[in-house]
């Protein structure tokens, strides 16, 4: 199994992100993320797809998915010709001053922002690599995380 | 482009572009939604259309009507089951690239989504068994949706596109250019072949010994019979073909060896297993093609594949070399490299001799001629003398469609088709019940051509009620019915892997084919004996009228050899009657 991230560009028509995950459907993968946005172009629009799978069933996929009329390109980006990016907002619980300060402090360290705060409770934006979002994550678990956000990995090639 | 502003309503705007697109018939049944369109039709003399009994079968007949004329099939029905009708038949025509175009009704774009009457989300409902669909939300989009639909349904891998028209859209009336040409930036369908290789396939032909043409489906629609021929002869490679590839070369050429695959020829299954280099020419390999052991298909050969869809390189069979392009015009450039490198060859003096391999190919053409003459022969069943009897009588360019069965598989090896585009079957998704409106079509498609369904007693009752539009229509074509009692090719596995137990399989006899012809106001004979079918369907031609033949065949007849189910092409079984050449 291998993670894949498919950069597709397509035309911003109702339907369209339907008949992509259709193709994935067919086959039984799994989308692990998805994102879908304008792009530079009127009328187009970009989704990042990340899926899990072997190499050679996700190559038929690809090309299945470039047969599709509405898609203009399809990229397979390659983890280390791409910039990656994932965004994730966390409220996090902090029960007294103590905690407080080390979420902040933990937060500036990891160039991650506090958005909001309230008594028991701070909300932390953070964008980075998905990596480092897992291992953030991980970090500020320890203290209690009542609701975890994250938007799904867009991503350009270099 | 030809721009002119004129102010049309959404249905008339539809006609208009399709008389653009050059369409003369289509197949449909009317309903609420449609009341505007079918309002337009009315009177209408450029396009003739034939109002069908059954939805299916207008999606059936337009893929029949494609199939024979090489032109988009038009297939109208109205919204919710009128559409939902629709779906098997165009299944059916997108899994064989065959080019139709479907427009549906649709409720009023402000009632979509709310469950109103016959309302069905046509548009998500057809997604996967299109090549690709329309919505349509404003009247000013209709030109170019229309053209589009056309545009892409024709070109490429050919498919089905479906239109989906919600009423207010039809009923509108705005003002429109028609004509418009724009296409979509993602849809640049590929015809022409990479030279490099083309040279590369060209020079492993040559280069090989025992050479062997695979021809599917995409020699036919691009109308590439000449070449392929021209191309065998050339190499002195022998021709096999996949059941829609059938018609891809006459059958009767010393070359040609039949279809391979599943219930396909021994011989034609033997050379893939023999052969060092192989070419396979608009063929998607499917699992009834290959069988299912993919180490016994062209184990030692090179493989070279040709196809218009580059998603079908290396998506059931690894190949080594791939060529995305139209069938016809690679087969042209490689006949071209081969002719240049063999003038190089003769000029150094070089030159090969495949005189033991085209003359094993002969041996095979002619046991497998040998079998399909000798109607005494042991083993022979009452089920392929009637299809010799078929082969026999009819002409050249009479055009014979299947239902699915052991019908299809008889007709398959014992009708010796001997043009392209005369032998119409439901491949990939082996549909009961296409055969008989496939024919309606052949025959609106070519009135002066003798069409002949070879169908079975299960399949025919899946949409029989047809019947009512060829007698109306006057759309005289003639079917055959094996009625063996049985759902026959279920029947077979379940006695050959099932230990003999016909789990509802069994039809009965009680149906009365003659009297249910007769009571459409067509024509129907029995007969029980093969050498009684001449007869009869003279008669049934000359009645002039459509007909049934309803013949009377061994409920336990087998269609062998074949792979069994897990098995690979050198595991045929039920071979004891073919010689072991
Ligand atoms: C619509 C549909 N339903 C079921 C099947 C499964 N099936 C394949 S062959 C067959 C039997 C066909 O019987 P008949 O038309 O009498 O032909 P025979 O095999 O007896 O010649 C069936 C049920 C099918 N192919 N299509
Ligand atoms: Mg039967």
């Amino acid at each position: 199994m291998q993670k894949h991230i498919i950069s597709l560009l397509v035309e911003d028509h109702p339907g369209v992100l339907t008949r992509m995950s259709g193709m994935f459907t067919m086959r039984g993968i799994n989308i692990t993320s998805l994102t879908v946005s304008p792009c530079e172009q009127d009328g187009l629009s970009r989704m990042t797809v990340v899926i899990d799978g072997p190499d050679s069933v996700l190559e038929k996929v690809r090309k299945q998915i470039s047969n599709l009329i509405e898609v203009v390109r399809v990229i397979d980006l390659a983890e280390n010709r791409a910039i990656i990016r994932d965004l994730c907002l966390i409220k996090v619980h902090v029960r007294d001053a103590e905690d407080r300060s080390t979420v902040m402090q933990l937060s500036e360290t990891w160039g991650a922002k506090i958005v909001d705060a309230t008594l028991d409770a701070v909300i932390i934006e953070l964008t980075d690599e998905p990596r480092r979002i897992d291992r953030f994550v991980d970090l500020i678990k320890q203290f209690g995380v009542k609701q975890l956000f994250r938007t799904g990995v867009t991503a350009i090639g270099i | 482009m030809r721009k002119e502003k004129v102010k049309l309503t959404g249905a008339e705007i539809v006609v208009e572009e399709l008389k653009n697109e050059g369409v003369e018939v289509a197949f449909g049944i009317p309903g609420g939604v449609l009341l505007d369109l079918y309002n337009v039709l009315y009177g209408d003399d450029t396009i003739l259309h034939i109002l069908m009994r059954h939805e299916q079968c207008a999606a059936h007949a337009a893929d029949g009507y494609a199939r024979v004329s090489g032109n988009p099939g038009v297939c109208i029905a109205t919204s919710g089951p009128g559409a939902t009708n629709l779906v098997t038949g165009l299944a059916n025509a997108n899994m064989d690239s065959a080019p139709v175009v479907a427009l549906t009704g649709q409720v009023l774009t402000a009632a979509i989504g709310t469950n109103a009457f016959q309302e069905a989300s046509t548009f998500t409902i057809t997604m996967p068994v299109t090549k690709h669909n329309f919505m349509v939300k404003r009247t000013e989009d209709l030109p170019k949706v229309i053209h589009n639909a056309f545009y892409i349904a024709n070109t490429g891998r050919k498919g089905v596109v479906l239109v989906d028209l919600p009423k207010d859209v039809l009923a509108t009336r705005v003002e429109v250019d028609l004509h418009q040409r724009e296409t979509f930036a993602g849809y640049k369908p590929r015809t022409k072949p990479n030279k490099a290789q083309i040279k590369k396939a060209a020079e492993a032909l040559a280069n090989a010994e025992r050479p062997v043409i695979l021809a599917g489906g995409g020699v036919i629609s691009t109308d590439a019979a000449e070449e392929l021929r021209h191309l065998a002869e050339f190499l002195g490679a022998p021709v096999v073909t996949t059941l829609i590839g059938k018609g891809a070369i006459p059958e009767d050429h010393p070359f040609s060896l039949g279809m391979a695959g599943m219930h396909g020829r021994i011989y034609a299954n033997r050379v893939i297993y023999e052969c060092d280099a192989l070419l396979a020419l608009g063929t998607r390999f499917s699992d009834r093609l290959t069988g299912w052991q993919l180490d016994q298909f062209a184990p030692d050969a090179k493989l070279i594949h040709v196809d218009i869809d580059a998603a079908e390189i290396n998506k059931n069979i690894q190949v080594d070399i791939p060529i995305v392009g139209d069938a016809k015009l690679t087969i042209a450039d490689i006949i071209k490299s081969l002719e240049k490198k063999k003038r190089a060859d003769m000029n150094a003096g070089k030159g090969k001799n495949l005189s033991v391999w085209v003359q094993r190919i002969k041996e095979m053409h002619s046991a497998c001629d040998e079998c399909i003459k000798d109607v005494g022969r042991t083993g022979s069943s009452i089920s392929d003398r009637f299809i010799k009897e078929i082969s026999a009588i009819l002409d050249d360019n009479a055009i014979v469609t299947t239902e699915v069965g052991q019908c299809q598989m008889f007709a398959a090896h014992y009708y010796i088709t001997k043009k392209p585009r005369t032998f119409i079957s439901s491949g990939g998704l082996g549909t009961m019940g296409f055969g008989f409106p496939a024919a309606i079509g052949a025959k609106v498609a070519a009135p002066d051509r003798k069409v002949l369904d070879i169908a079975g007693d299960g399949s025919f009752l899946m949409t029989c009620q047809d019947l009512a539009t060829c007698v109306e229509n006057d759309i005289p074509v003639v079917v055959c019915i094996f009625n063996n009692c049985y759902l026959g090719m279920v029947r077979q596995w379940q006695e050959l892997f099932f230990d003999k137990k016909y789990s509802h399989t069994c039809l009965g006899r009680t149906t009365d084919f003659v009297k249910l012809v007769e009571a459409f106001g067509g024509y129907g004979e029995r007969v029980e004996k093969p050498e009684e079918l001449k007869d009869a369907l003279h008669n049934a031609f000359a009645s002039g009228k459509p007909a049934v033949i309803d013949m009377i065949v061994g409920w336990d007849d087998k269609i062998l050899p074949m792979i069994p189910p897990g098995g690979g092409l050198t595991g045929m079984i039920g071979t004891e009657r073919c010689k072991n050449i």
